[in-house]
C-alpha cells in the first residue's frame, strides 16, 4: 500500500467507526458506507491537524475519491 | 451571550463560567431523563457504592459544554455538531463547577471549530474533559 494511502486508512477507520475499512485510491463516499456529510467534515478536520496542512473549500469541492486527495495533499506537503 | 461571527474567532480564544450544582438540577435532570438509578437519588446506595454521597449526574454536568459553546464560544451564532467526552471524577450536590473551553483547531473550509473544554470542581479536581466540535453558521 502507497505511504500516504498507509497514513490515511487508520483516520479513515476511526472516523468512521469500521476497523476493516480497506481504503484504495478509488474510495469515496459513494462507495464507503458511512461517509456522510459530518463524517467529511470530520475526516478533513483529522487530515488538516495531523498533516499540519489546511484546504480550502474550493479544493475540497473539486476532489472525486481518496486518491485526487492524496495528490492534493502530496502537493501540499511538497509546498512546505 | 456572546455573538462571536466566524472571522473574529482565533485559535487559543478562550471562556469559561461557573454554576452551583443544585438539589433542584438534579431533580429536573430526573424527571427529564427518567433515569431513577439510585446512585443519583439514594445516598445510602451512594455510599455504599463507594461515594461520600449521591452523584450528580453525569450528563447534567455536561450538559454544561452546550452552555459553554452556546452562549460562550462562539454563542449566538453556534450549531453543535459533535462532542467527545470523558468523565474523569464525580460531582457531588452543592459543588461549585468550573466550565472552561479554548479553541483548539479552526476549519477554515467547512467553518467548524474545535474547542478543547474541561469541567473542575471547587477543590481543582479535573470532573470531566471535552472536545467539542461545532460549526459556526451566518446570521
Amino acid at each position: 500500500m502507497p505511504k500516504m494511502l498507509s497514513q490515511l486508512e487508520p483516520i479513515f477507520r476511526d472516523i468512521l467507526d469500521n476497523s476493516r475499512l480497506n481504503l484504495t485510491r478509488e474510495s469515496n463516499a459513494s462507495n464507503v458506507a458511512g461517509w456522510d456529510s459530518l463524517a467529511h467534515i470530520n475526516l478533513i478536520s483529522a487530515i488538516e491537524q495531523q498533516f499540519e496542512i489546511s484546504f480550502t473549500l474550493g479544493e475540497l469541492q473539486e476532489l472525486r475519491n481518496v486518491g485526487e486527495m492524496i495528490d492534493l495533499m502530496e502537493r501540499k506537503l511538497a509546498m512546505r | 451571550m456572546n455573538s462571536y461571527h466566524w472571522d473574529e474567532l482565533s485559535e487559543g480564544l478562550s471562556h469559561e463560567f461557573e454554576v452551583q450544582l443544585t438539589q433542584s438540577m438534579q431533580q429536573d435532570f430526573l424527571e427529564l431523563s427518567g433515569d431513577q438509578n439510585p446512585l443519583h437519588t439514594d445516598g445510602k446506595f451512594a455510599k455504599h457504592a463507594g461515594f461520600r454521597d449521591v452523584v450528580a449526574y453525569g450528563m447534567l454536568t455536561s450538559a454544561l459544554y452546550s452552555t459553554l459553546v452556546g452562549i460562550y464560544l462562539p454563542g449566538r451564532y453556534c450549531l453543535l455538531q459533535g462532542i467527545d467526552l470523558d468523565f474523569v471524577n464525580p460531582a457531588f450536590l452543592e459543588d461549585r463547577l468550573r466550565v472552561a473551553g479554548s479553541i483548539s483547531y479552526l476549519n477554515q473550509a467547512y467553518r467548524r471549530a474545535e474547542v478543547k473544554a474541561s469541567i473542575h470542581n471547587g477543590a481543582g479536581q479535573l470532573i470531566s474533559r471535552a472536545k467539542i466540535r461545532v460549526g459556526v453558521h451566518e446570521h
